[in-house]
């Protein structure tokens, strides 16, 4: 029998080729002209310092798919259902639902689990530090608290609750052509399992990215993250770390509509304390984004 | 509650608090109004010039007998102004430099506000 995570992998999959697919349409219907671009999702993972038009409104499922452990199947996700809104010039408002699903089996330290659910939700704020043309980098901090009730790795019940905070920026190296992406992470979070212990843990790290602009409707890029995931919020105790690289894609379709995917995998890494050559315990050995938006 | 968490909160409120009063006080000066008009669907000028670091109120009047969405990436607005009518933009105190903008209804329609 099919599981749910699988059917959901399954349908990233088909999305990404037809993304794909996509691209020589969305060539054949722009324009000509390389006109001025919104920056935030032009990365992949790493985040432009856009925050969208003031008056804007935004929907979007936005789903990253967690996948491999150094034993067993695993194939993790989450869904942000996302509501956009950008007040003033000055900064932008995320909200929404997570739905989260998991398909773990036969993996060393994890209970097997499948298992399709409501997941939390969350809050993001972002507000713009500098732009262009005042300054040549233009930088966005976004802070996000995150309420979960299911373990983004386990899958188990728990109270979780974090702090993703990013410094976002980015640089027209071709105007309107050719850009360079730069995230800072630091995500403490707090939480509550079954049996009512407390645990902290924090991720810190940081990405590069470069992104080229083919056609008006379609840009493609890559980009590197390092990771560091600590087992205090005060990056204390050092469990792991991971580099991850991929390539990206960002389609216009219309201009209401656009759609991103991104896939990175871990090529470096490692455990506190452990031989080997990736960190699968804190981090999946592959991750991959998929968004949609409409605009409105 | 755990101290983690309460930490985690302060500290996100504490920074929305702080650039949200930046944002608002920055809204405060006094403006300079400017007019734009559409016809036909083309901009009567299709560079318009304005003053730097003061904001800017932008009265977009729209004679064609079809809404358009007047719009601009770098501005960070989108308005629709209806048929016949006008509609105001306000600005906020801009680097000198060049603004490009549109109607995202006729995405040929286009012009360029100079800053200066």
């Amino acid at each position: 029998m099919l599981q749910r995570a699988k059917i959901v992998f399954r349908f990233e999959l088909i999305c990404l080729a037809l993304l794909v697919g996509l691209v020589p349409a969305a060539f054949g219907q722009s324009p000509n002209t390389f006109y001025e671009i919104e920056t935030k999702y032009i990365f992949g993972f790493t985040e432009g310092s856009g925050i969208g038009l003031e008056g804007e409104k935004e929907i979007s499922p936005d789903s990253v798919t967690s996948i491999g452990k150094r034993t067993g199947s695993y194939v993790t996700g989450q869904t942000k259902l996302k509501y956009e809104f950008t007040p003033n010039q000055f900064m932008q408002f995320e909200l929404g639902p997570i739905v989260s699903w998991h398909h773990i089996r036969n993996v060393t330290d994890l209970d097997d689990v499948n298992r399709f659910s409501f997941g939390g939700g969350f809050v993001e704020f972002r507000y713009l530090l500098l732009d262009r043309p005042t300054s040549p980098v233009a930088v966005t901090i976004a802070i996000e608290p995150e309420w979960r009730r299911t373990d983004e790795t386990s899958g188990q019940h728990v109270q979780n609750f974090g702090l993703e905070t990013r410094i976002n920026a980015d640089l027209e190296i071709v105007p309107k052509r050719l850009f360079i992406g730069f995230n800072l992470l630091y995500e403490p979070e707090t939480t509550r399992d079954a049996a009512g212990a407390w645990t902290n843990e924090a991720t810190v790290g940081g990405s590069a990215a470069l992104s080229y602009r083919i056609f008006p409707s379609v840009v493609v890029g890559a980009e590197v993250w390092y990771l560091r995931h600590y087992e205090t919020i005060g990056l204390s105790q050092f469990t792991g770390d991971a580099v991850y690289v991929g390539p990206n894609i960002y389609v216009q379709l219309n201009n209401k509509m656009f759609v991103t995917a991104a896939w990175n995998t871990q090529i470096s890494g490692r455990e506190a304390g452990e031989p080997g050559k990736f960190d699968l315990t804190d981090f999946s050995r592959q991750r991959i984004k998929l968004k949609f938006a409409f605009e409105f | 509650m755990s101290t983690s968490l309460r930490t985690i909160l302060k500290v996100a409120a504490l920074t929305a608090a702080l650039c949200c009063f930046q944002a608002l006080a920055a809204l405060a000066q006094e403006p300079v109004t400017i007019q734009i008009s559409v016809q036909n669907h083309q901009f009567h000028s299709r560079e318009i010039r304005g003053p730097a670091n003061v904001p800017i109120i932008l009265r977009i009047k729209n004679e064609d007998n079809a809404a358009m969405e007047f719009e601009s990436v770098s501005l960070r607005v989108e308005k629709i102004v209806a048929a016949k009518s006008e509609g105001i933009v306000r600005l906020r105190a801009l680097a000198p430099g060049r603004y490009e903008f549109f109607d995202d209804f006729h995405q040929e329609t286009r012009g360029i506000l100079v800053i200066q």
